[in-house]
């Protein structure tokens, strides 16, 4: 069927498809391409679409030239006659891109009449599917297709920010606002539909949303909306058969596609999947956690001075599994500090676990207001302790408290199976190192696509200028 | 169909359409237009340049379902360029355009909904309404001359019959198109297609392509 192979449905040979409507073949024709001499500098110039094409440059003078009647207007004349441009795309060669054939028929340098950036168009013919552009910027390729549609340009909401963006009726996937500016065609050579002129500025804007960009050209008469699409340069060297290499950018460019940015979207649902999971999983297994208080004990000290050989009676942690035991100190510490060292000893093996707390609270108030640091409370979680029984011995030391030398309480106590928290912050980190690394990536790429927007979300709008 | 002679060389000159009442004869160019069974010789049409199109009297395709043959064609030329108005008969007997411009392709049926604008009142981005079709948006309009035409058509198109033409666009592909001409204002409805959608078939033979 036509289009699958991309080329229309052709009779065979002048033979009819089907038994209808039989026309008879169409008589041998002249010989389309038209030659005349050029009226500027009178050598010879071919028109190759005479029909088609409206306007021709001189190959010789570079004067562009109305070819729609016999008058053969100069429409402009090109000042200097330059070999500074480098058609890469050679006018009249042939090739298969997008899986239709095109002909390569006319070559623009165009530019943005404010920063003088350039860029090179190559207009493409084939007499069923029209014109396309194929548009070079400094070794990065799109692929234009004029559009009937009017997008809807609106602001919209993109990530955190509003902006003006394009919508095709096909999506609601906002083509968001890169450029804007008027463009000038500064050099022209080979046949094009339109009465091209040198010098002529439109009003372009450009959208994107790699790989495409939606631009708009507008001058006095019309608005004509174009959908680009990004190309590989390898796909255009295959297309064309070329023998010498397209020149390579190895840079970002406004439409081409990031492949940071395609790992950053496969990765982060999963990587959303995975934390909701952990942190689930965590609030399950602190519910199942024993989290029973298996002693606690009140001591008495006096601010100041040193008290030793404290001992917390025997108690017995009855799970035969080992799990963790956390101690809790809370000491009145006020503008002072309170200080235990000790062990947990088993009773029945002697294994003994090291112990060391500091209860430091800090308050007052200075011109910034009220201000405090530190806490009256200090805990030590021990991890891997079997079930048994158990004492706990210490010694105690403490600052001053504010010259208040009456006897002050301080409490232990003793938790078994606290809800665990560590595993599930170490397995969530390690979860998302992979992740944090294509965030950095993409944004990397996403940074240098907009480098040359004026529209650049990554630079605050004050020094976008 | 009806057939008649030519006046000039009598040769059949066919009118597939009833609609038709202008045709070109095919072999000595005389340009035609039809008095009920009589014929009036008005002019004679010289050669056109070729303009590569792909499409030719006689090319069918389908559009909304409905098989259609192309009968007769306007070529227009205005002060950018050109465009041929191919004149479509469809297989259930009703009529149609197919515009044909650099590679676009729309097709469009007379619309007889909304109130037309006066040709004055015309200018870029006002608004027109086009009945149960919605609110229609100005284009572009235009003055063209007819430069060619060939096959069959439903008005004198002779070489230099004048009219403005005005595009507009409606929702999703939607377009139409008012052509006031001097014996009639007449409104068109339809849609731009791809090339391949119309699966035409009995295109015109491109040397090379």
């Amino acid at each position: 069927m036509a289009g699958n192979t991309g080329d229309p449905e052709l009779p065979a040979n002048g033979q009819p498809q089907d038994g209808e409507s039989v026309v008879p073949p169409p008589p041998a024709r002249k010989p389309l391409a038209r030659n005349f001499e050029c009226t500027n500098c009178g050598a010879s110039v071919t028109v190759k679409y005479p029909g088609a094409s409206l306007s021709c440059v001189c190959e010789s003078c570079h004067a562009v030239i109305d070819v729609t009647n016999e008058g053969y207007k100069i429409l402009s004349t090109y000042a200097e006659k330059t070999e500074k441009y480098k058609i890469l795309l050679p006018l009249g060669s042939r090739g298969t891109l997008k899986g239709k054939k095109w002909e390569v028929i006319g070559f623009m340098c165009r530019s943005d009449v404010a920063s003088l950036y350039y860029w090179y168009e190559y207009l493409l013919f084939n007499p069923y599917y029209g014109y396309r552009f194929l548009t070079e910027d400094k070794g990065h390729w799109n692929f234009v297709t004029m559009t009937k549609e009017k997008p809807e340009v609106k602001n919209t909401a993109v990530g955190f920010r509003s902006c003006e963006a394009a919508f095709l009726e096909e999506s609601n996937q906002p083509f968001v606002i890169y450029n804007r500016g008027k463009s000038r065609v500064d050099f022209v050579l080979g046949e094009f539909y339109w009465r091209v002129r040198i010098n002529t500025e439109v009003f372009a804007t450009d959208y994107i949303n790699p790989p495409r960009m939606l631009s708009s050209e507008e001058d006095n008469s019309e608005v004509v909306w174009s959908i680009g699409e990004y190309t590989p340069r390898e796909e255009v060297e295959a297309a064309f058969n070329l023998q010498d290499k397209l020149p390579k950018s190895t840079r970002m460019y406004a439409t081409k596609p990031s492949l940071a940015l395609a790992d950053w979207k496969a990765i982060w649902p999963c990587w959303l999947l995975v934390l909701v999971f952990l942190f689930c999983a965590q609030i399950y297994f602190s519910g199942q956690a024993e989290n029973v208080v298996v002693s606690q004990f009140t001591g008495n000290f006096i601010p100041n001075q040193k008290f030793t050989d404290v001992t917390i009676p025997k108690f017995t942690i009855n799970s035969k599994k080992s799990g963790n035991v956390h101690i809790e100190v809370n000491a009145p510490s006020d503008n002072s500090w309170f200080w235990l060292g000790g062990e947990l000893v088993n009773n029945d093996t002697g294994d003994s676990y090291p112990l060391e707390f500091s209860c430091e609270y800090y308050h007052g108030v200075d011109s910034d207001g009220s201000w405090s640091e530190g806490s009256t409370q200090s805990g030590h979680t021990i991890y891997g302790v079997p079930g048994g029984d158990y004492y706990i011995n210490f010694d105690g030391e403490s600052g001053d408290f504010r010259n208040n030398t009456n006897q002050q309480s301080y409490n232990v106590t003793v938790t078994r199976g606290v809800p665990e928290w560590m595993n599930w912050f170490i397995a969530s980190f390690f979860a998302s190192m992979i992740p944090i690394w294509a965030w950095i990536l993409m944004r990397r790429d996403e940074v240098a696509r907009w480098a040359n927007s004026d529209f650049n979300p990554y630079v605050s709008s004050g020094s976008s200028d | 169909m009806l057939t008649l002679s030519c006046p000039q060389c009598g040769a059949n000159v066919d009118f597939k359409s009833k609609a038709s009442v202008y045709a070109v004869c095919s072999y000595c160019k005389a340009s035609l237009v039809r008095h009920d069974v009589d014929l009036e010789k008005i002019g004679v049409m010289a050669d056109l340049q070729d303009d590569m199109t792909p499409l030719q009297l006689g090319t069918t395709g389908m559009y909304e379902k409905e098989r259609f043959e192309i009968i007769g064609r306007m070529r227009v030329a205005y002060s950018d360029g050109f465009w041929n108005e191919w004149y479509a008969l469809l297989s259930d007997g009703r009529v149609g355009w197919l515009a044909e411009a650099q590679g676009f392709y729309a097709f469009c049926m007379p619309f007889f909904e909304g109130k037309i604008p006066t040709v004055d009142s015309i200018r870029v981005g006002k608004t027109v309404d086009m009945g149960s079709k919605g609110i229609f948006e100005v284009d572009d309009f235009r003055m063209v001359k007819a430069i060619y035409s060939e096959g069959e058509l439903p008005f004198a198109a002779a070489k230099g019959r004048e009219s403005t033409s005005v595009d507009l666009t409606g929702f999703q592909n939607e377009m139409a198109t008012i052509e006031y001409a001097k014996e009639s204002t007449r409104v068109f409805l339809g849609k731009y297609v791809d090339f391949d959608d119309y699966q035409f078939k009995n295109l015109r033979h491109l040397d090379g392509w």
